[in-house]
């Protein structure tokens, strides 16, 4: 399998307010084989967005790299698509128009990409009803079903997720998220999702990487072997207990 | 629809529009500012009955209305209006383009606001109509020291929206355009300039009734033509019913800008009509 | 503010003193002028500090302002005297406003059109095509203006107007206009001082036309309100002696005007050697004034003390003291408070010629001669 995501000895260090230094992240290794989707866990502040920033070309490490496919990361790809936990729509375009946004900016054709957009809707489970409805009219669900959207349109090898769903009720996000796993599972990118949630993790992943308190490290590198397609009563399948108390475990060693 | 009478503050929160029935209140709110201006009137009238003061100095109500007329039918109030409207114009298009080419610089530039922020704070509290007199000699008589007095004062208050709006563009969204590979000039068009739109418009909104009264102290100073001019003249000639016209047909001029900016508004900024912005 | 109250609080107390004597309460009165504090209005500053209105039981504040509204104030009743221009009176009262000229004060029209004497201009004519500022197309600037320029045969098409508001030196000495509508006692002295320093383009001397070569117009004067004389002629007689004791003491005596006119005129000229050399020539006046000299004599005296106190001091600190004695010309009459029929009618012809004032009009009424002291009556 070829490798489409990896890090070597990654580190990110802030110079402290007083002077000194703030180590953030790292350093980190690891490496992401294309096709599968890897979750991220650990304690709060311990670079996971960070990460994803990097990742993404965002943000610049202090040492070590990253690299998508061969190259190294330098700046945003138009390969990979970032996702947010605020869905972060501009509240001046329609939803349709939010969609489209990525097509707009490379010159896609009015027509073409409006056309795209809404071909987009039934995958992203949206009513064509909402087509032209403005983000302040939407539910947070639906907000980050169209932040969904305005990736998947750019049809990206690589899904960089931070934390998505964490600003949703649970019954929603359960349904998002296994929503997005049906998407990923017929387009076939790469993904990385940052989570909370062992539960999430657990449905969505092949791999979960478990990183340590701030500076973050890897401590955990967990293959999840349950069987694909999952559903949602998979939960109660007793391997998957046996995989979330690993998971758990190696969260409280951290 | 239910028309909003008195200026909105600065920042846009547009609540939502209040839903009125046909009741009495909805028809008493319907007709209350026509039956304000007739009690005004009445009052106005009263005033000039009872001789309170003599009638040169509070005209009868139909002595402004005759003069109106009059100044209406021969041509002369059409001049002066265009006169005036000229210059503020003109002074709204020089301000708001100085101010909002300077203040994005700013906003975008640390060095350049560091530099300019205590200038123009100390120039923002300068009023014009205190040194207007300087620009006439500095810009000679006539349209042009009319139209510097308006585009002063209009810049200032628009440099200050400027700055905010663009400022107040949240990050995660330039973040947003970063991932997606947007040029410097799409970040401008399709992020800035629409995110600063509720904000620079609020400050359109200060800047058009600000750019009448920068044209009336101008031609207050010096002018051959204008409504500011007008008044002066009517002054100088007595004539207290003209100068009161020329007053009304100001206040109308600013009225219609700051309505003529509204529907700029509604229309440009149809998103928020429904609800607040998503993100604060 | 402050300063202001404490004036009025030691007239009061003089005033207290003074009507103690007749048993009477001073009758407080606010006297309306125009502009702001000026060397210029000496006349009732001397009025004020030598006791003229106290003498008459009035205890007099002054206020400054725009010449319409006083003109207003006056009119309503709000005040009820000032100095004013006699176009206004006459304007005014065209518009209903019952206000009347009881006393002359300018003699001769102060506005005239300055510009460099080296020019070759030799007449009014000589401006046809020339750009020529002015404060603006309103005011005595504007009426003296149309005055010359029609007693040259001229209209203001025939020349480039500016309005360049109160800003005559600057914009003059900018070389913007080749001649300007300026009030003949000041301007000219300021830009000539300018010239003197180098400081005004290629200009090495003005010169004037003054508007009274031309025409005998009505200028500033003293006026009230058809109440005022109907109900109180006594108050009206009593404020014309005292405004004409003042501008007489003005007239014979300017260094002594000019001491008393520091007070009220903030940042008047007056370090301690022209103080004193004010002082001393204030003295040898009032001596000289004993003797009662004749009109052509206190000229004279005028016109030695100007050359004395120009050749030892800066042009800086005389300067003030230079548009007093200007002035002071054009106050100065045989008989002073003096109006006459033609002058009036001088003026409302230029007012019609104008369209400031439309025919039929009728001067009756506008001014009289009825309140100059005994002394003075034509």
């Amino acid at each position: 399998m070829t490798v489409q995501l990896a890090v070597r000895d990654l580190t990110v260090v802030y110079p402290a307010p007083g002077g000194g230094a703030f180590p953030a992240l790292g350093p980190i290794s690891f490496q992401i084989e294309a096709g599968t989707f890897v979750c991220l866990i650990g304690p709060s502040g311990c670079g996971k967005s960070t990460l994803i920033r990097l990742l993404g070309g965002l943000q610049s490490p202090t040492r070590g790299q990253a690299f998508l496919g061969e190259s190294v990361i330098r700046e945003p790809s138009r390969r990979v698509g970032l996702m947010f936990q605020d869905a972060n729509l501009m509240p001046w375009r329609t939803v349709v128009d939010n969609i489209a946004l990525p097509l707009e900016l490379a010159g896609v054709s009015p027509v073409a990409r409006t056309q795209s957009a809404l071909a987009l809707l039934p995958k992203l489970g949206l009513s064509a009803e909402f087509a032209q409805s403005y983000p302040a009219e939407l539910s947070g669900g639906m907000a980050q079903r169209v932040a969904l959207g305005r990736v998947l349109i750019q049809e990206p090898e690589v899904l960089l997720l931070d934390e998505p769903f964490g600003a949703l009720d649970a019954l929603t996000r359960e349904q998002i998220s296994f929503d997005l796993m049906h998407m990923w599972s017929t387009g076939g990118q790469t993904a990385l999702m940052v989570t909370h949630n062992i539960h999430e993790a657990l449905l969505l992943a092949d791999r979960i990487l478990v990183l340590s308190r701030r500076p973050g490290q890897l401590v955990a590198d967990i293959a999840v072997t349950l069987p694909r397609p999952r559903r949602i009563s998979d939960s109660y399948r007793d391997d998957f207990g046996v995989l979330a108390a690993a998971v758990r475990a190696a969260i409280q060693q951290t | 629809m239910h028309e909003r009478i008195l200026p909105k503050p600065m920042t846009n929160s547009s609540l939502p529009p209040v839903r009125t029935g046909q009741s009495w209140s909805a028809l008493a709110a319907q007709f209350a500012p026509a039956l304000l201006l007739l009690a005004l009137l009445a009052a106005w009238q009263i005033v000039v009955w009872l001789q309170v003061y003599p009638p040169f100095i509070i005209p009868p109500p139909l002595a402004v209305w005759q003069k109106g007329v009059e100044v209406i039918a021969d041509g002369t109030l059409w001049g002066h209006i265009q006169a005036t409207m000229g210059a503020v114009v003109a002074g709204l298009a020089v301000g708001l383009a100085a101010a909002v080419g300077l203040g994005y610089l700013i906003a975008k530039n640390r060095v350049l606001d560091h530099a300019l922020s205590p200038l123009i704070a100390a120039f923002q509290s300068a009023p014009v109509v205190a040194y207007a007199p300087l620009l006439v000699i500095w810009f000679g008589s006539g349209l042009t020291s009319k139209i510097v007095t308006s585009a002063l004062i209009v810049f200032f208050p628009m440099l200050m929206n400027t700055v905010v709006g663009i400022n107040s563009v949240p990050t995660a969204l330039r973040d947003l355009m970063r991932s997606m590979q947007a040029t410097r000039w799409q970040t401008f068009s399709k992020l800035e300039v629409p995110a600063a739109m509720p904000v620079l418009l609020g400050g359109l909104k200060i800047s058009a009734s600000l750019a009448v009264i920068g044209a009336v102290v101008g031609e207050f100073v010096n002018a051959n033509a204008g409504l500011g001019y007008l008044i002066n003249l009517a002054r100088s000639q007595y004539d207290t019913p003209l100068v009161i016209v020329a007053v009304l047909a100001l206040t109308l001029m600013a009225r219609l800008l700051y309505s003529g900016v509204r529907l700029l508004e509604n229309h440009t900024l149809a998103w928020q009509k429904r609800d607040r912005p998503q993100w604060k | 503010m402050l300063r202001k109250w404490v004036l009025v609080a030691l007239s009061s107390v003089l005033l207290l003193t003074v009507s103690g004597l007749r048993a009477q309460e001073p009758v407080p009165l606010t006297f309306f002028m125009t502009f702001v504090p000026n060397v210029q209005f000496a006349p009732v500053y001397v009025a004020l500090e030598k006791g003229y209105f106290a003498e008459q039981g009035l205890n007099v504040t002054v206020e400054h302002g725009d010449e319409n509204v006083g003109v207003d104030l006056i009119a309503a009743g709000e005040r009820q005297f000032g100095l004013i221009s006699g176009e206004e009176v006459l304007k005014a009262r065209a518009a209903g406003r019952p206000v009347v000229f009881v006393y002359e004060w300018f003699q001769q029209y102060p506005v005239g059109i300055v510009y460099n004497a080296d020019s070759g201009l030799a007449s009014v004519a000589d401006l046809k095509g020339k750009k020529v500022g002015i404060p603006g197309r309103f005011g005595a600037s504007y009426n003296g203006l149309t005055a010359l320029l029609s007693a040259s045969g001229l209209s203001e098409s025939d020349i480039q107007l500016e309005p360049i508001g109160f800003n005559a030196p600057d914009v003059f000495c900018m070389g913007a206009v080749e001649a300007a509508v300026v009030y003949i006692n000041n301007e000219p002295l300021q830009i000539q001082q300018r010239a003197d320093a180098g400081q005004c383009g290629a200009v090495k001397n003005v010169a004037v036309f003054p508007v009274a070569t031309a025409a005998d117009m009505v200028s500033n004067g003293l006026v009230t309100n058809e109440q005022t004389i109907a109900e109180q002629p006594d108050l009206v007689r009593a404020v014309v002696a005292a405004f004409n004791a003042g501008l007489a003491d003005a007239v014979n005596n300017p260094a002594e005007a000019y001491l008393l006119s520091a007070k009220y005129v903030e940042n008047l000229p007056l370090d301690d050697a022209f103080r004193s050399a004010l002082e001393t020539a204030a003295q040898a006046q009032t001596a000289a004034l004993e003797a009662a000299p004749d009109r052509a004599a206190v000229i004279e005296s005028r016109a030695a003390l100007r050359e004395q106190l120009n050749a030892a001091f800066d042009p800086a600190v005389v300067v003030q003291f230079d548009v007093l004695l200007n002035t002071i010309d054009l106050w100065d009459a045989d008989q002073l408070g003096l109006t006459d029929d033609t002058s009036w009618e001088q003026t409302a012809k230029l007012l019609v010629q104008m369209g400031a004032l439309t025919e039929p009009y009728t001067l009756t009424g506008a001014y009289t001669n009825a309140f100059l002291p005994e002394a003075a009556q034509p």
